[in-house]
This record gives C-alpha cells, structure tokens and sequence, in this order.
C-alpha cells in the first residue's frame, strides 16, 4: 500500500474513539432515516395491501334489524359485488374466574364458512364458532386475557350470564378499522344471538362493489341507493360508512405522522452532520503539522484533499456498515409495530431498495458535505502555517495578524463582573472562571455543539408539551362526555321515573335522559354528503361542554336547529352558523339551521347536538329516552366503573332491561392509548437528537481537551491536582449544557407550536390549542446536565490521567 | 569562480506585519550558491537565518526580490515564487530535500513508508521501485534493520538521519536544512555532519544549512554570517567557489 493511504489507514485506526465519535453519529442519522423511510415504504405498501386482501366492506350500513330477505334484495342490488349482513351488539364480557368486566362489539356471523367480506384471519385455535362458542378478535387480547378453551361471561339484558366458550383467535383487519373509539370484537354464530337473548336478526350489512373499487365517488353511489332502497322497504340506516379496498382508513394519518418522524430523522441527520463538521474540523486541526510535512515533500492540495476525503468516505462507509443492517431491522420493527397497533398484517420481512438507496446516499453525503470545508481549508493551508502547529484560534481563520494581545469582548466581560462580585465580597473559584474562558475560547466549536444540544433540547421539551396537548384535548373531548356513567337501556323508559330510582344508589347526584338520531346531510344536488349523529341532551345540560369555534350552543327553544363538528366542514367548507343545512330526518328533507359549530375528533364522523325537547317531539319520546346520563360525587375512573356496576345491578333487579351500564371515561381510553403509542414514536426520536447532543458534547470536550494539553500540564506543573482538572474540564461541560438548556427553553415554544400543529391536523384533522408542561422542562435539565457530566468524564478523565512530562511534551 | 550559480537571491526581502507594526525579518538579501556546495549560514536566534531557508525552498512568501534555482534539465532559472503553493510543493518535492530541527517524520508512518512518502506524491517511482530505493536510503545512512519501526522507537540522531534519508528520496540536487543538529548531543550531530559531508563529496549534492552554532562553520565549505536579517559579508555572499566545496 502506498505510505499515504497507509497514513489514511492509521488515522482511521489509530485513533479509535474518533472514529467511532464520527462513525456513531453518521450511523445515528443514517439509522433513523433508514428506519423512518423504510418503514413508510413498507407500512405504506403492505397496510394498504393486508386491508385488500381482507376484502374490506366498501359499504358499511347500520340499520335497524333486518331479515334474510333484506339481505337477498341487497345481494341482487345493481352495483354490489359481495354483501354479508351481521348482528354487531354490544356486551359487558367476563373472563370465567376474573373480576373485571371488559365492553366488547359481538359479530354474528350468518355463515363461517361463507364469509366474504371483512375476511376473518386465523391466528390461534379455529376460525369458526359453532352455538356458544365465540371466537375473540386478537386486539381485545389487550383487554382480556382469554386463550384458546377459556369460558367467557357474557352479560345478558336480564342481569344473567351466559357462559361461552373460547375456541380461536382470529384477525380482522376491516371491521371497525380507523375508528378511534371502537371497543374490540369478538365473533359468534348467528344461533348464538338465542343464548344472548337477541333477535336472530341482522344490523348490519357489509357490501363490496362490484366494480371500481377504489372510486370512491361509484361507491357512495351504491351507498346511496342501497340506503334508498333499504329504507323504501322499511328498514332504517342509522349510519353508512364508505371505504376503499387499497385505502386504509387510517392510511393518511399514518402517512401524516410518518411525515413528522422523517422531519425529526431529517433533523437528525442535520445534527449529526454538524457534530461530524465539528470533529472533522478538530481532526485537521490536529493534522495540520501532517499535512505541513505532506506538502514539504513535494504533497499537492489535491493529493491532501484526496487523502481526507478518502478517510471521510470511510467514515460513511463504516457507518453503513453499523446503520444500514440495524436500519433495515429497526424498519420492520416500527412497521410492526404500528402494524399491531392499527390490526393490519405485514407481507414479511425485506430490505426495502429505496430506503437502502437513501441511508447509502445519506451515509457518504452528509460526512462528505459536513466535511468539505474543513478539508477543503485544511488541505490549502499553506506550509509554513501547517508546520508552525498553530492550534490555538479559530482554524477557519487565517493568522497573518496576530491579534491576541486583544482581550475578548468576553474575557473583558468575565473580568468585569469577576470584580464586580469580588468588591462585594463574592469570590468564584479561579478553575471555574478558567472553565467559562475556556467556554468560549473556540466559538465556532461552541456555536456548532450548542446548536445541537439545544435542538435536541428543544424537540425533547417539545415532545412532552405535545404529549400534554393531545391529552388536553383528548380530554376536552371528554367534556362531551362528562357523565361519570352512561346507562343503555333496551326500551325507553320515562325520564322522571330513571331519575327517581338512580337517585335510590348512593353516591348519584343527577340522571338525565338523553336523544338520539342519525340523519344524512344533503348536497345540493339532492345527493347524500355525509351521515351524522345528533345526540340530544337537554339544552340546560351541564354534562356537555363543548369547544365552540364559531356561533353558539343549543338552546331549548331550538326547533329544527342544530350545532355541528368541525367535520362537516369537509363535505361543506363554506358553512357558517346561520346556514340553512338540507338533511334526511325519519325519511324525511327538512332545512335545519346550523346554530355553531363544535371541535371534536373528526375520524369519528359528523357529530350534531340538538336539544332533547324538540328532538324527543321528532322521535316520538317526550319525556322518555333509551340513553341516560348519570352525574356521581366522584369523578375518578375507578368510582365510575363502581357505579355503573351498582346502577347496572340495581336498574336489573327493579326490572329495567338495561343494555349497558358503562363508565363515562372508558371510551376515551382507546383514544389515549393510540396517541400514547404516537408520543413513544416522537419521544424516541427527540431521546436520538439528545443522544447526538450528548455526543456532540463529548467530541467537543475531547478535543477541546486535546488542543489544552499543555495548558493541561501548565496547571499541573504549578499546583493543579487530579480533581481540580478534572473539574475545570467538567465545569466547562455543564456550562456548556447549561447554556444549551436556556436556549432549548426559547426555541422549544416555537417547536412546540409546530409540531402540535402537524401532529393534531394529523390525528384530528384540526389545530388544538397547545398547552405546556414544567415536565419536560424539568427532564431536560436533568439529562443536559447529566450528559454534560457524562460527556465531559471521560475527557477529563484522560486529561487527569496526564502526567507532566507527558503533557509538556505534547506536540 | 564558477559563473554559473545553482541558486541566486536577488534583493529579497521579507516583512512581518503585526499588531505592534511592521517587521523587517530580511533586508534585501543577495546570494549565490553554486553546485556541489556545503554553505552555512550562522547567526543568532531571531536573524532571519529560518526566514531565509524559508525563501530558498519556498515555504514561506517574500515581500520583495526573487529567488532562482536552476534546473537540473536545461540550467535554466527557474523564479519558485512565480509558482503556485501547489507547483512550488511539487517542484520542491522532486529537486530540493528539505530537513529540520524537529525532524518532522510522520508518527503513524514507519522509518520505511516516511521515505516512501515524497516518492509517492510526486510519483517519480514505481511503488515497487520506491521501496527499494527506501532501502538503499535507510542504508545509507545505516538504519536499515529498524526500516519497520514507528519513528517513535528511534533515538533523535537516527530520526533526523530518517530525516535526511527522506530528504533524498527524489534524488534532489539540492538539500536545505534548518539547524538539523540543534537538538542532537555533539556525538549524534557530528555523524549528521558526516552523513552531510558524505553527500555533498561523494553524491555532489549542493546542502545550504542554517545554524547558530558558530563553531561549526569550520565545517562549511563556505560560511555567512546574518544579523538583524542582513547578510554580514554581503560580497562573500556572491562569490562562491565549487572546487572548495566541502574542502574545509
């Protein structure tokens, strides 16, 4: 080998912790973008294909129940392809042995072995539930703890239990895809539905197209004259639900988050290519007498340029080497993951070729554009200045006027305010004063290492404020649900005689009866927009506080008046309060006034309040309700859950038939369950951008280190022990990230703004008002200034381990 | 007096500027080193004796003159401050060994690969050649058994015989060399100087060194004085005389 790739070859050898400084934080950029691309690539691919391949519904209709005979006309309506009809009721399920009641959605299925649509995957034990047996769909695992052959507990409207038993697990990747709220399912034969003391009757029908699959305007249409038809024939659609075959329903939103990690991966590597521009510069600042002699024998700039170059390119490549087989792994890991969290399947594992071609253009380019213009500096550097070693200064720039007999604005200042505290008797120790020169000895370093550490900062700060923010407003929307107990009843009962009973249970302070009704909104052209559930609580209701963004709320004397959620902006982008909506009510087009408009979550669909008065005269209910709300003293999830059992087993036993008596938090808890698994993602990059902080810290005080070696041995030869060194050395580090914490403090405000912005329009499909926490505050400066220690031990370590002679000896 | 000089500086001058003002560290500087010369030039710490070394290989700039070297092909002058730093380092590299005080070999090179180093950037060799011909240099100057050992296994007097073994690796006709025994105890410097005088006797190799050892410039075949950055024989500094080189 040629003597001056040989000398590339020691420099990459020979100072090992360098190298793997440089190579770890290219590898840590290279490994986030190739798992962030990589799994975008494959989560887009496969959830969009494992959704086809379960022949998803394209039409979802929730009726009132219905016959086989409906089902045939459906079946023989012009456009549909396949159609299914199932029983889906809600129970209050129990494993056999266990205390806790768990809400479950049971499907019944007419017919295992025809199913077509909404597919049912196996996945342990069978995929077929004979009478009293049922079989659990592998998410509600999360919320029971059933296998294969345990008994089940099914609550009936008597009060009794039913006992079935556990024969598979299976997977559907369909039915209640994209809805935040749904509770998990399970699966039984229609004969079943005798056992649970239902109606051997449908509710709901599931129907592919036959053609156009992925045309989402053909599909509304059949829709719509399904609903026609079904509801000619007598039978009401509460609520259809549209969808493509390769679109998943929580397609976009998984794309829109993806989109926020590949911004913080691309930080990343933003970062890191700052701490690779950082060392690199440091590397040729120690080489200069190297490339001094290079040049003294006859080396040319290009053969020096060459020669660095050469041992940056080996740098990315050695960092592909540790990132792209852990990139490829951590890809399929978060695919996987998310895949889990959103019931869709995977088509195996693979080395996605864009996602390779990324980390590989990333591993050799940012290290080469980190680089360049140190190497490109250190390579034209004239000989005499490289032989002449001057280390101290910026490296940047040139020295042909020596002017450091100047005293820095800094030092200046330091010395001032040193005096200032001395006069008033306060005396800082020299080494720390020695510490905050030494600071802000190599600016450019400086400015480099606080720009990551403080970037690092900021996104980990700001990853906290958005985790409170979702859960804020996850929260607000629990203020549509502030009843601590929602109770279901199978028939309407009087409101005065619910109330009178509930108020028997000790601990109920109120109980309400609440409306409901489903209606369709009208474009103009006559054809249907969108379905929407009016809920209608009493408009003095004080168990409803919505988050009003333009009008007011309902009143009680509202006749055909209505508040809506934000999400019938979509389908209607210019309503204002004061409009006129067109809507099918009962069958029947009325024009309703729009009153105000309200946020909510808009994946669960278009939500409208109107008051119980006027909506109970419309459903022929006055003064009765199906739907109660009870208001207890405490408010606690755990008081609830007690309480709806209480109200449950008392309404039972005073003969109501109760459908469910359920706590008023529990359907929040799925929402919060899926943005908790969406702050893990951020949080994990933000603990990345700190990590290549910490190591940005630690390169900066190993070189820094290594450039005061002399200083080094000066202090020692004048009286310095080991500690003293080492806590100047450690000193300079907390300074260091202490000042990054101050400047994280401002930038995370704007990062918070942000990335609340993105990640609620995202989630939400709307900004949410953003809301701090100390927490994060707090964490930071704890991991900053424990990463500024940690950083700054080993360097200090070396520099105490020193001897004089050592260090006065230095070249 | 031979007529034809193998370096000549004319009138060069050089001035440092810094904060406390300008520096004249040379102050027009006329010289002639003819082929096959041993010329010292003594003088005190801070003369300008490392500027004027400086100026002859052209590591550092001159404010004013000019310094010509000819070439060994046709005896042409060639003027190296109207090279770029780039071609200076590459004509420097094939026609002028330079040698210092603190040796300047490279840490992570061992004695071989560091006399290796100038053929290889130049390319004057054939790598297989080169090696060889590392060889035959570390012979030369009696070194060859430690051809594999970093340079930081070696005593200072063979460092800067490593040194002197690198400096004429290209075969240059010209060697400068900066107080190269100023660092060495009189026993090593004294083979240094042997090794010199070898060269310049038997190879006719022409060596221009600087030193502040006045004692040694018996050992010259022609010896200047500079202080305060003048030449202290001015006419002594154009008359050189081939057949005394390396006489005394």
């Amino acid at each position: 080998m040629r003597p001056r790739w040989r000398k590339v070859l020691h420099d990459l050898w020979d100072n090992k912790a360098r190298t793997l400084l440089v190579v770890f934080s290219i590898a840590v950029g290279v490994f986030s973008i190739g798992v962030i691309s990589g799994a975008y690539q494959i989560i887009s691919n496969d959830m969009s294909a494992s959704y086809a391949a379960n022949h998803p519904a394209n039409v979802e209709l929730r009726t009132e129940n219905f016959d086989d005979d409906v089902l045939s006309s459906i079946r023989n309506q012009r456009g549909v392809g396949e159609a299914e009809a199932r029983r889906v009721v809600n129970f209050r399920v129990q494993k056999t042995g266990s205390e806790a009641w768990v809400s479950l959605d049971v499907v019944a299925v007419e017919d295992f072995d025809e199913n077509r649509v909404n597919l049912l995957v196996p996945v342990s034990g069978g995929v077929k539930a004979e009478k009293d047996e049922v079989l659990l769909e592998k998410d509600a695992l999360k919320k029971i703890n059933a296998a294969v052959g345990d008994e089940l507990l099914f609550e009936v409207s008597d009060g009794m239990t039913k006992k079935l038993k556990v024969v598979g697990i299976v997977q559907d990747v369909s039915t209640g895809a994209g809805d935040f709220l749904a509770p998990p399912f399970a699966y039984i034969d229609m004969k079943t539905l005798a056992t649970l003391r239902q109606p051997e009757l449908f509710n709901r029908a599931y129907v592919t197209v036959a053609e156009d699959q992925d045309n989402i305007v053909h599909i509304r249409e059949v829709g719509a004259d399904l609903k026609d038809k079904l509801e000619k024939n007598g039978t009401t659609v509460a609520r259809t639900r549209f969808s493509e075959t390769h679109k998943h329903p929580m397609g976009d939103t998984v794309n829109a988050i993806l989109g926020i990690l590949l911004a913080l991966g691309i930080l990343i590597v933003f970062l890191s290519s700052s701490l690779i521009a950082n060392t690199l510069s440091a590397l040729l600042s120690q080489h200069l007498r190297h490339i001094g002699v290079i040049k003294l024998v006859g080396g040319r700039k290009n053969q020096v340029f060459a020669m660095y170059f050469t041992l940056i390119m080996a740098f990315g490549i050695l960092a592909l080497m540790i990132a792209i087989p852990l990139g490829g792994q951590g890809a399929y890991g978060l695919a996987l993951f998310v895949a889990d969290t959103l019931r869709f399947n995977l088509l195996g594992y693979r080395i996605v070729p864009m996602a390779l071609l990324i980390q590989i253009a990333v591993g050799l380019l940012v290290p080469i554009i980190a680089g360049l213009a140190p190497v490109i500096s250190g390579s034209g550097i004239t000989v005499l200045r490289a032989l002449s070693g001057d280390l101290t200064g910026d490296e940047n720039k040139p020295h042909k006027h020596d002017d450091r007999e100047q005293v820095s604005w800094f030092d200046a200042l330091l010395l001032r305010l040193t005096h200032m505290f001395a006069a008033r008797g306060i005396h800082f120790p020299r080494p720390f004063i020695i510490s905050l020169r030494n600071t802000f000895r190599r600016r450019g370093r400086l400015i480099l290492t606080l720009f990551t550490l403080t970037m690092g900062g900021a996104i980990f700060i700001a990853v906290f404020n958005v985790r409170v923010t979702l859960h804020d407003y996850v929260g607000s929307i629990g203020s549509y649900f502030r009843a601590d107990v929602t109770l279901d009843f199978d028939e309407p009962y009087r409101l005065r005689e619910v109330k009178q009973y509930a108020m028997q249970v000790d601990g109920v302070q109120d109980a309400e009866g609440w409306q409901f009704i489903s209606i369709e909104l009208i474009y103009p052209d006559g054809s249907v927009a969108e379905n929407a559930n009016v809920l209608a609580p009493p408009a003095e209701s004080k168990l409803v506080n919505p988050l009003i963004t333009a009008g007011r709320w309902i009143r009680k004397d509202d006749v055909r008046k209505l508040a809506i959620s934000e999400a019938a902006l979509d389908p209607f982008p210019d309503l204002k309060p004061g409009d006129a909506l067109r809507i099918k009510i009962n069958g029947r087009e009325e024009w309703w006034e729009v009153v105000g408009i309200f946020k909510f979550v808009d994946q669960e669909g278009i939500l409208a309040y109107a008051p119980y008065e006027y909506i109970s005269q419309v459903t022929n209910l006055a003064n009765r309700s199906y739907a109660f709300r009870v208001v207890t003293e405490q408010h606690d999830r755990a008081t609830q859950e007690i309480m709806a059992e209480k109200l449950d087993h008392y309404f039972r036993s005073q003969g109501f038939k109760v459908r469910k008596a359920e706590s008023g938090l529990s359907s929040l808890d799925t929402a919060s369950e899926s943005l908790d698994t969406l702050v893990i993602f951020l949080l994990i990059m933000a603990i990345l951008t700190a990590i290549v902080g910490a190591m940005g810290l630690t390169g900066t005080m190993g070189m820094n280190v290594l450039e005061r070696t002399r200083e080094i041995g000066i202090m020692r030869a004048i009286g310095a022990d080991d500690r003293a060194v080492m806590r100047t050395v450690i000193a300079e580090g907390l300074v260091i990230g202490f000042i990054s914490f101050v400047l994280a403090i401002f930038l995370s405000i704007p990062f918070t703004y942000a990335l609340s912005d993105i990640v609620s329009t995202a989630v939400f499909q709307t900004p949410i008002k953003v809301v701090f926490t100390f927490l994060g505050y707090g964490i930071w400066l704890g991991l900053v200034l424990l990463l500024s220690v940690l950083g700054s031990i080993l360097p200090a370590r070396n520099a105490a381990r020193l001897t004089i002679r050592e260090v006065l000896a230095y070249e | 007096m031979s007529s034809t000089s193998l370096i000549e500086l004319n009138n060069v001058s050089k001035t440092y500027s810094t904060a406390a003002g300008d520096f004249p560290a040379l102050k027009n500087i006329n010289l002639k080193v003819g082929g096959g010369e041993f010329l010292g030039i003594v003088g005190k710490s801070g003369a300008g004796k490392s500027t004027l070394l400086n100026m002859i290989n052209g590591v550092d700039e001159l404010t004013e003159g000019e310094v010509l070297v000819a070439e060994r092909a046709d005896g042409r002058k060639l003027s190296i401050h109207d090279m770029s730093e780039d071609a200076r380092s590459l004509w420097r590299g094939k026609n002028m060994g330079v040698i210092y005080q603190s040796f300047q070999l490279l840490p992570m090179l061992n004695l071989l690969e560091n006399i290796m180093l100038p053929m290889d950037l130049s390319n004057n060799f054939h790598p297989r050649r080169s090696r060889e011909r590392a060889m035959e240099l570390l012979q030369l100057v009696e070194l060859e058994e430690h051809a594999q050992k970093l340079p930081a296994f070696i005593s200072g007097g063979q460092q800067q015989r490593v040194a002197i073994a690198r400096a004429l690796a290209n075969d240059p006709l010209i060697l400068v060399a900066d107080e190269p025994t100023g660092s060495l105890d009189s026993l090593t410097a004294d083979h240094i100087f042997d090794v010199f005088e070898h060269l310049v006797h038997d190879q006719g190799k022409t060596i221009i060194m600087v030193t502040h050892d006045m004692g040694l410039a018996s050992r010259f075949s022609r010896s200047l004085t500079i202080a305060d950055g003048e030449l202290q024989n001015g006419q002594d500094a154009l008359n050189f005389d081939r057949t005394t080189a390396g006489q005394k």
